[in-house]
């Protein structure tokens, strides 16, 4: 596409006043559009455009459920400690440095001084209390609420130290504070409302439009030095991937969050560079509702799990951004195992041999939310890999909201597909925090005191990481793998287009993009 | 009255209603099988045949399909991940290895089956409403809000909504089409009825005492089947479109059973790796429109004398 | 007049208060809520019930319904837990970029209608008749989404010289230029069928007025036709020409609901499907309810404008 060809076909489209406007001498392309940047390594100034697929919603401000929230609580707020994306070792953010007791039933933490909230106030102990029981309250609905509603006790008498008592010993406290945003306490009611944003990361939020745009400005008074390079960062949210991808390659935007796997792959390499969020994984699993016909028998959901076609579901939905696994845990994690993770893998023979031996097996609705495409092409190969094994499944898509209500109201009645998160983290918060692995109820009607006991057992072991930690997560695997109450299909992982102009993107894991040290080249 | 000016088409824009039929001579037997001569003129010669052979062939296509397709139009053929056309594949294959000129066929039928449902659904009820309209002033009136009812809410968000409460499927989108088309069918005929109604002859007949079923059958549906044949063609096109917005939108035929309008919806998200995916449903649904187009025109210019 | 109005309004009232109540059933019949919507597919069921509290979704149907009424006739419309933002905010900047498309769709669609019109009416026959015919017809039956979506394809993605959606980055009269090249593929999309329709009509008066005695008288007595067909014919055919406009502008402004899906055009029909997407009952409502009361005005003003014409419908009040 030269930049003569489009001259002629504005020229040609002849008449009217758009044209009019469109060749009037020295005319821009909004296509094209795209402000200049200076060259070179790292260099303070400019503004970084950003394009993401889904707006903001304040209400859900704790549960990183949208790409909006994401960017907001990445750009504009901290945790007091942060995970590197590929383990679960803390490292200091806005604590400098803690001491667990010897019972494991409290953790005191040094918080570091002279940090400022957008609004000028200085961070103290009490924000870490406030920020803490908010999270807590059932209505914000945190995933890790149990984790922070297990902390009783808050010793704030000094304001850089705070003292944090629990129920009962917590494993996964860490993650706890990795995943918190730190809010400044006098705010909290106008985050509900969308109205006020205040945090103490390196970009304030200036406006926010629903729908259209977020706007981030620098916050001259962030507490690491020089940082962060740009002077602000525009979000726009572009509901549409093909819009999303066009603003991107038009260089409208230097980074795009929410594009589908076949387009990243389709970027030219020269201009464009797709980063891959390890760390952020999310898990692609088909689940069963063990109370509903042939479904209660395990015999068919093994049969299921040999079936499916993990691989290609990887290579063709995925194009590789993630890798088959038939338990949650990612690679790195504490609780991953070779063998265990290869437990279920496709064997078409062992999956008709079983369905043999079950005899009839009754039509199974498979209900799956519309609009994710990648949700939505699994669950197309997921049919017809049953039905090659001779289960026959009729799809059911549904709309998210609905999908939504009947799987936490345990109403899915067969099988069904989507994502669940928080394997990413100490393995025992998996099993206390996401709704489809609850011990105690779960999407899948799935009841096991063996189950149960074990879950919460890993829970209540102080080191996470420990090797009494690992050979309870075992057990837990176990259980999972003998139940199969869920089939896990993949791991997924995030990917962002960006624009080889911008440099120093980085992620955390919860799949929120960190800009502070992001700036703008020549490219 | 408004509805002879204009009729709200199901984007909401307000295209022109099929023009009112100047009531035939009072010797309906004559009348009639002029009528129906001249609208078999019009459809024999022209634009009127034009757009029945292109009907006749996507028809011909859809009813064909089991036999014109070199695939099943659900399996999923190994490593053939989003080819272009070409070699086993005229059209390529899709996101998840299918034959596109097997499901673009196959898709046909969906519609079909849909508009030869969902529109005489509509028609029938519209029609039979306005009838009873015609019983007594308050019935009339009642009908005519519940039209105004029907019409007022946005036909997208209509669908949308019926769809969550029943449920996605072939069934959901006739369901849909038929209560869209119920007001507009309705309408028409409420005219056709008011302007014979008002003529001599009609009053005169009705004040010697000719029973009503009489005058409805001898003189009212004989005037009025012009104006409905036009509104026929007219909405038949207009059902494409809702069964195409709904497939959009995510809502219309329950996959993995293709419909054009699905296929237009995934297709364009692989526009870059396999063109022809949405291009192919997209050619056909302007060859049915259009071909429906035509057929209305010819049939209407029919009905007012025009050659 | 005013008797006739006064006559059709408690009817149109009706129709107004029927269709609240049928949009306030409608929704709740929607399996899925706002308050699961909100809590996410993590939570647990104890924080599904606190939020429904918060919203008072726990309270008597009849109650909730009679509160909502309320609050919209007095003024307020009420906040959004699952959009954010005040709900009159949201329907403002909504409303906004729904005017702007609608505008720019009216303009195009004026403009190309008297452009083809003036041309069509002079050639009864013949090549150009049948090429302007084929034109108009598939321009009037062409569905939205096939149109937007052969537009987004030719022009977005194979030559990729406009943006395939969105609104312009720095709005509406910063880059003029810039936001012309963003409305032009959703405007042209949703003129399309309305320009094409306005022109059937224009081009049926026109040929109307040119066939009138006093066009003959004048064409013998050597005034050239393009005179009288601007001069007289144009202003003849006007005030037709103006009413079908004012029905196509309403039209329009339902219409835009599918272009923006296509075109990602945050106006008030993205709005109405993100709000029915998550439940959101109160913004559903208020829009629903918009768009019943601007039919049911464009109906009213229509019956009205009709019944001023023709005194037979005054009396009779046959509509």
């Amino acid at each position: 596409m030269t930049r003569l060809d489009r001259r002629t076909f504005l020229a040609a489209t002849g008449a009217g006043l758009a044209t009019t406007l469109l060749t009037l001498p020295g005319c821009r392309s909004a296509v094209e559009q795209a402000s200049a940047g200076p060259a070179g390594g790292p260099t303070h100034g400019g503004r970084i455009a950003a394009g993401i697929l889904t707006d903001l919603v304040p209400a859900n401000f704790f549960t990183n459920s949208s790409l909006g929230v994401t960017t907001v609580v990445g750009l504009a707020f901290e945790s007091l400690i942060r995970y590197p994306n590929d383990t679960v070792e803390p490292t200091p953010r806005l604590a400098t440095s803690w001491e667990l007791a010897e019972d494991g039933l409290a953790l005191t933490l040094e918080l570091r001084r002279g940090v400022l909230f957008h609004n000028g106030r200085e961070f103290t102990s009490a924000d870490v209390e406030s920020s803490i029981r908010a999270y807590a309250d059932p209505r914000w609905n945190g995933q890790l609420r149990r984790t922070a509603a297990a902390i009783t006790f808050f010793d704030t008498s000094e304001p850089y130290r705070v003292t944090l008592g629990f129920e009962h010993p917590l494993g996964n406290v860490f993650d706890l504070l990795d995943t918190v945003p730190v809010v400044d306490a006098g705010s909290l009611e106008q985050l509900a409302t969308g109205e006020a944003f205040v945090g103490t990361g390196p970009f304030k939020v200036t406006s926010w439009e629903p729908g259209t745009a977020i706007t981030f400005d620098r916050h001259e008074g962030y507490w690491v030095p020089e940082r962060p390079y740009a002077d602000g960062v525009d979000v726009r949210v572009i509901t549409d991937a093909t819009s999303l991808l066009s603003s991107l390659r038009s260089g409208q935007i230097q980074l795009a969050n929410g594009l589908s796997y076949l387009d990243l792959d389709n970027l030219p390499s020269d201009a464009f560079e797709v980063l891959t969020a390890e760390g952020a994984e999310q898990q692609l699993y088909v689940g069963t509702d063990v109370t509903a016909g042939s479904l209660a028998d395990v015999r068919l959901r093994r049969a299921i799990a040999y079936a499916v076609d993990r691989q290609r579901v990887v290579d063709e939905v995925l194009r590789g951004g993630g890798y088959p696994i038939n338990l949650p845990w990612p690679r790195y994690s504490s609780a991953f195992d070779e063998a265990r993770n290869e437990r279920y893998a496709r064997d078409v023979a062992a999956a008709r041999a079983l369905v043999a031996e079950l005899g009839e097996i009754e039509t199974i609705p498979y209900t799956y939310p519309v609009g994710n495409p990648l949700v939505e092409a699994t669950a197309a190969i997921v049919q017809a890999d049953l039905a090659e094994v001779g289960i026959t499944v009729e799809l059911d898509p549904i709309d998210q909201a609905q999908f939504t209500k009947r799987l936490i109201g345990a109403e899915l009645e067969g099988i069904w597909t989507t994502f669940h998160s928080w394997a990413q983290y100490t393995p025992s918060t998996l099993t206390v925090s996401a709704y489809p692995f609850n011990a105690a109820k779960n999407a899948s009607n799935y009841r096991s005191e063996e189950y149960a006991e074990h879950a919460d057992a890993a829970w209540r072991i102080p080191d996470g990481a420990g090797p009494e930690a690992v050979e309870a997560y075992g057990e837990v695997s176990e259980d999972l793998l003998e139940a199969l109450f869920l089939i896990e299909l993949a791991v997924v992982l995030p990917r962002y287009g960006i624009s080889r102009r911008l440099s120093g993107v980085d992620w955390t894991k919860r799949n929120e993009i960190l800009l502070t040290d992001a700036y703008l080249g020549g490219g | 009255m408004t509805e002879l000016l204009t009729r709200t088409g199901v984007d909401g824009t307000v295209v022109p209603a099929p023009a009112a039929v100047e009531p035939d001579r009072p010797e309906e037997a004559a009348a009639a099988s002029r009528t129906r001569s001249r609208s078999w003129r019009a459809l024999t010669r022209g634009r009127g045949l034009v757009g029945l052979v292109l009907l006749g062939l996507v028809v011909l296509a859809g009813l064909l399909a089991p036999v014109l397709s070199p695939w099943d139009p659900l399996q999923q053929v190994p490593g053939a991940n989003l080819l272009r056309p070409g070699g086993d594949h005229l059209l390529g294959t899709d996101q998840v290895n299918r034959d596109v000129w097997s499901r673009t066929l196959h898709g046909i039928r969906a519609d079909l089956v849909v508009l030869a449902v969902g529109v005489p659904l509509g028609a029938l009820a519209g029609s039979l409403l306005a009838l009873l309209g015609t019983l007594s002033g308050v019935v009339d009136v009642a009908v005519q809000r519940l039209f105004d009812l029907l019409l007022s809410f946005p036909t997208l968000v209509f669908a949308i909504a019926l769809t969550a409460v029943i449920g996605p499927g072939t069934w959901t989108v006739v369901t849909v089409i038929a209560v869209l088309e119920t007001p507009v069918f309705g309408r028409v005929l409420r005219s056709a009825v008011l302007t014979v109604t008002a003529q001599p002859y009609v009053e005169a007949s009705v004040a010697m005492g000719a029973p009503r079923r009489w005058v409805l059958r001898r003189h009212v549906l004989p005037n009025a089947r012009d104006p409905l044949a036009v509104q026929l063609a007219l909405s038949l096109s207009l059902a494409v479109f809702v069964e195409g917005a709904m497939s959009f939108l995510g809502i219309g035929v329950r996959p993995p059973a293709p419909s054009l309008g699905s296929l237009i919806s995934d297709g364009i998200g692989y526009a870059e790796s396999n063109v022809a995916y949405v291009v192919a449903p997209l050619v056909v649904v302007v060859v049915v429109v259009l071909g429906l187009q035509l057929v209305a025109q010819a049939l209407g210019r029919a009905a007012r004398g025009v050659r | 007049m005013g008797r006739y109005l006064l006559r059709r309004l408690p009817s149109a009232l009706l129709v107004l208060l029927a269709s609240s109540v049928a949009i306030f059933g409608l929704l709740r019949l929607v399996p899925g809520d706002p308050a699961t919507t909100l809590a996410g597919a993590d939570a647990p069921p104890e924080a599904v019930a606190a939020i429904r509290a918060e919203l008072g979704l726990d309270r008597p149907l009849g109650t909730q319904y009679v509160t909502w009424l309320g609050d919209v006739l007095t003024g307020d419309l009420g906040r959004s837990y699952l959009i954010g933002g005040q709900i009159a905010d949201l329907v403002r900047s909504g409303l906004v970029n729904t005017l702007v498309l609608t505008a720019a769709a009216l303009l195009l669609a004026v403009a190309g209608s008297l452009v083809t019109s003036l041309l069509w009416a002079r050639v009864e026959r013949g090549p150009l008749d049948s090429l302007l015919t084929s034109v108009n017809t598939l321009a009037l039956a062409l569905p939205t989404f096939v149109t937007g979506v052969a537009l987004v394809l030719v022009l977005g993605i194979v030559l990729r010289v406009l943006p395939t959606g969105g609104t312009p980055p720095a709005g509406f009269a910063r880059d003029p230029d810039i936001a012309v090249q963003y409305l032009l593929m959703p405007a042209v999309c949703l003129a399309l069928p309305a320009s094409a329709a306005l022109t059937r009509f224009l081009t049926e008066a026109l040929r109307t007025e040119l066939a009138a005695p006093y066009v003959t008288t004048a064409r013998a007595a050597g005034v050239r036709s393009s005179r009288l067909l601007v001069a007289h014919a144009l202003p003849a055919a006007l005030p037709t020409y103006l009413t079908v406009l004012g029905l196509q502008a309403g039209g329009l402004l339902g219409g835009a609901v599918l272009v923006e899906a296509i075109f990602s055009w945050p106006g008030l029909g993205q709005l109405a499907a993100q709000a029915i997407d998550r439940r959101d009952y109160p913004v559903v409502q208020v829009l629903l309810l918009l768009s019943v009361a601007v039919f049911v005005v464009v109906q009213l003003t229509t019956d009205v404008v009709h019944a001023w014409l023709d005194p037979r419908v005054r009396i009779g009040g046959l509509t």
